[in-house]
């Protein structure tokens, strides 16, 4: 006959064993939220290829005591996609860290990560006001304000007093306007002329004309489409201007700098030396080229470093005892902050948004040198 | 698990308002419109620029949402008074746009390229309805309540005129129809309600932005209407359930590679709608021409 006091002990463990045993030994759930589809399906796949060799080099190193288990949603590109994904992962797969892409879609997923405290990571938007959207959402690459900030010395080092400006009437373009025209007077220049076009404008024949007519010492030109990043450098050259051209990470792109008219184009970017010999940096650019058989890209790292933050974060609450939740991984990542991830350290600020180095590069003969 | 069903069945009753309102255009009026997510779009800016600056309150959203998109529908009923079928394709591709243009580059009306963000929780009379259960609870009430509306309006003279303009507009107009009127107040009635249903996917979404009302949202409409079936009641409501849940339901499916997710969806999804439309074009809800 079965005492009461064993059937209660009993009951007791049915209940708590669930629970206890997905402690002991359930993976960890890592969400992506990432366009799979449509015409953005070509970024989706290449941050996604990041993210999975990050896993492989996690699974080979045993870095976890639980595996993780990866939920790629498609987010379609779309600000709806991007609330519906997120609705399930923080619902149904019970992600505690979710991957995310793209500015609609992070602004439309962020308020409901922020509800159900999932940790989200952007390693693709660089518009600044990512920067605030949730205590939950974090950005492990420079946004275009702090990148941009990397010309000024050199503006200063070449005496360039009267810079114009072309940038895209978006938030990036915006917010790159702003630095620049904020930053200019500490290194003794002046923005002498700043004309804000669409995002998607193509024809650029009647901004270089008055560009021409403000006489500067160099352009600034802000945009994140690689289209119109040609088509600004070529008009501009075609229209006579033989002034220093400069930009930001846009500047990386293979159609930028194959440009025979983009000879001289100095432009920022992060820090990315594919030739670096520090051992996770080396590891992630090896791997690419023998899983993907192609070039790596800061995308494909961004993500990858994601990836590789979350299981240093988890290690750590694994070693401290603790779950793996949103909010332990943020309550960790406030008390570590400094991570050794591919390409150095990474510091991250309290609002989430890392400071990753940034540096100064130039074309030359179609290709990029680093210059500083 | 249920916060993810609530939270489809949210979208679902908003674009049942949607795809029911383009209903009345297309399945009612004849009037093929690929200009309404243009006016989608002009409900949400309208409700999120009410909700961030004055109030969220959900019923006044509603009545600036519907003023101006039927104000604004006038834009759309001028050509459709001078032209018909391809010619008025035409002229609304025209206004769509032109709409998306606007919702790009009138930042201070619609934030931009950035959208508007934190659109605050949507209020009813005071009462605090943006959590997931009561939003769903208006937003259903909403669809119920348009459905009605619809199917009193089309049982009615009114209905019948659309439908005679619909099916022979020079006879209707012989047998004294005021077929200028008829069109236009059908496309301030398709676009009024469409109004309200942006409202509510702003307060849903919390944010808008002018990417997500482009000619795309409007073909996803036409799609919902003619899959589900034109110019029957139940036929926006179904469609409008295949098209956002089929998505949805794919991704369950483990044997689909995480990789190749994107891919096989938009193949399996395009492969059902084309074998859809071949065994039932008149849509799944739909009747034959014959008995319509």
């Amino acid at each position: 006959m079965i005492l009461r006091r064993q059937f209660l002990v009993g009951a007791a463990a049915t209940v708590a064993a669930p629970s206890v045993l997905r402690a002991q030994g359930a993976a960890y759930v890592l969400g992506t939220l990432f366009p799979m589809s449509g015409a953005n399906a070509e970024f989706g796949t290449m941050y996604l290829n990041g993210v999975q060799l990050a896993l492989d080099h996690i699974a080979a190193d045993k870095m976890l005591k639980n595996g993780i288990d990866l939920r790629p949603i498609d987010s379609q590109g779309t600000a709806q996609g991007g609330a519906v994904g997120m609705t399930r992962l923080a619902n149904v797969d019970r992600a505690s860290y979710v991957l995310i892409g793209f500015t609609g879609v992070s602004k439309a997923a962020a308020p409901i990560g922020d509800r159900a405290k999932v940790v989200m990571v952007n390693g693709g938007g660089v518009g600044p006001d990512l920067a605030t959207l949730s205590p939950y959402f974090w950005n492990i690459l420079p946004l275009a304000n702090q990148e941009v900030r990397a010309v000024l010395p050199f503006i200063k080092e070449k005496g360039f007093k009267r810079i114009a400006m072309i940038y895209t009437e978006d938030p990036s373009g915006m917010a790159v306007h702003a630095e620049l025209k904020s930053g200019l007077p500490g290194v003794g220049g002046e923005l002498v002329g700043a004309y804000g076009v669409a995002p998607t404008l193509t024809q650029f024949a009647a901004i270089a004309a008055q560009v021409r007519d403000v006489r500067p010492d160099a352009v600034f030109f802000a945009s994140v489409s690689g289209v119109q990043a040609v088509q600004i450098v070529k008009q501009l050259r075609d229209n006579g201007i033989s002034q220093q051209i400069m930009t930001y990470s846009t500047g990386n792109l293979p159609s930028v700098s194959a440009l025979p008219e983009s000879e001289g184009l100095v432009f920022t970017g992060q820090s990315a030396d594919w030739a670096a010999t520090e051992p996770t940096m080396k590891r992630f650019v090896t791997g690419w080229r023998e899983k993907l058989k192609s070039e790596p890209t800061t995308y494909g790292l961004n993500y990858y470093n994601a990836t590789l933050l979350f299981a240093q974060l988890a290690k750590g609450l694994e070693a401290a005892g603790k779950p793996v939740s949103g909010e332990t991984l943020r309550e960790e990542m406030l008390r570590v902050r400094t991570f050794q991830l591919a390409g150095g350290e990474v510091t991250f600020a309290e609002n989430g948004t890392a400071s990753t180095g940034v540096q100064l590069n130039q074309v030359r003969g179609g290709r990029i040198y680093k210059i500083a | 698990m249920i916060a993810y069903i609530v939270n489809l069945a949210t979208l679902v009753a908003i674009f049942g308002i949607a795809a029911a309102s383009m209903n009345l255009l297309i399945g009612y009026a004849g009037i093929f419109s690929l200009a309404h997510g243009a006016f989608f779009g002009i409900g949400a800016f309208a409700a999120a620029q009410l909700a961030l600056n004055l109030t969220p309150d959900l019923l006044l959203a509603f009545l600036a949402a519907a003023s101006l998109s039927i104000a604004l529908s006038l834009c759309l009923a001028l050509p459709a008074l001078r032209v018909r079928g391809e010619y008025f394709i035409a002229a609304s591709l025209g206004l769509q746009m032109f709409a998306v243009t606007v919702f790009h580059e009138a930042p201070s009306l619609t934030g931009g390229h950035g959208g508007l963000a934190g659109i605050p929780q949507a209020t009813l009379l005071g009462i605090e309805v943006g959590t997931p259960w009561r939003f769903l609870a208006v937003a259903a009430v909403t669809l119920v309540l348009s459905l009605l509306l619809i199917q009193i309006l089309m049982r009615g003279s009114f209905g019948r005129a659309l439908m005679a303009m619909r099916d022979a507009e020079s006879a209707a107009m012989a047998f004294g129809k005021n077929i200028p009127l008829l069109k236009t107040l059908a496309v301030a009635a398709g676009c009024g309600l469409v109004g309200i249903a942006g409202a509510l996917y702003a307060f849903h979404i919390s944010f808008v932005i002018g990417d997500s009302f482009t000619l795309e949202q409007s073909v996803l409409l036409q799609a919902m209407v003619i899959i589900g079936g034109a110019g029957t009641l139940a036929g926006p409501l179904v469609g409008t359930l295949l098209i956002l849940l089929l998505p949805a339901a794919l991704t369950f499916m483990p044997m689909i590679p995480p990789t190749e997710i994107g891919t096989v969806q938009q193949f399996l999804y395009g492969a059902a709608m084309t074998l859809l439309m071949i065994f039932r074009p008149g849509g799944i809800a739909g009747q034959s021409v014959g008995r319509r």
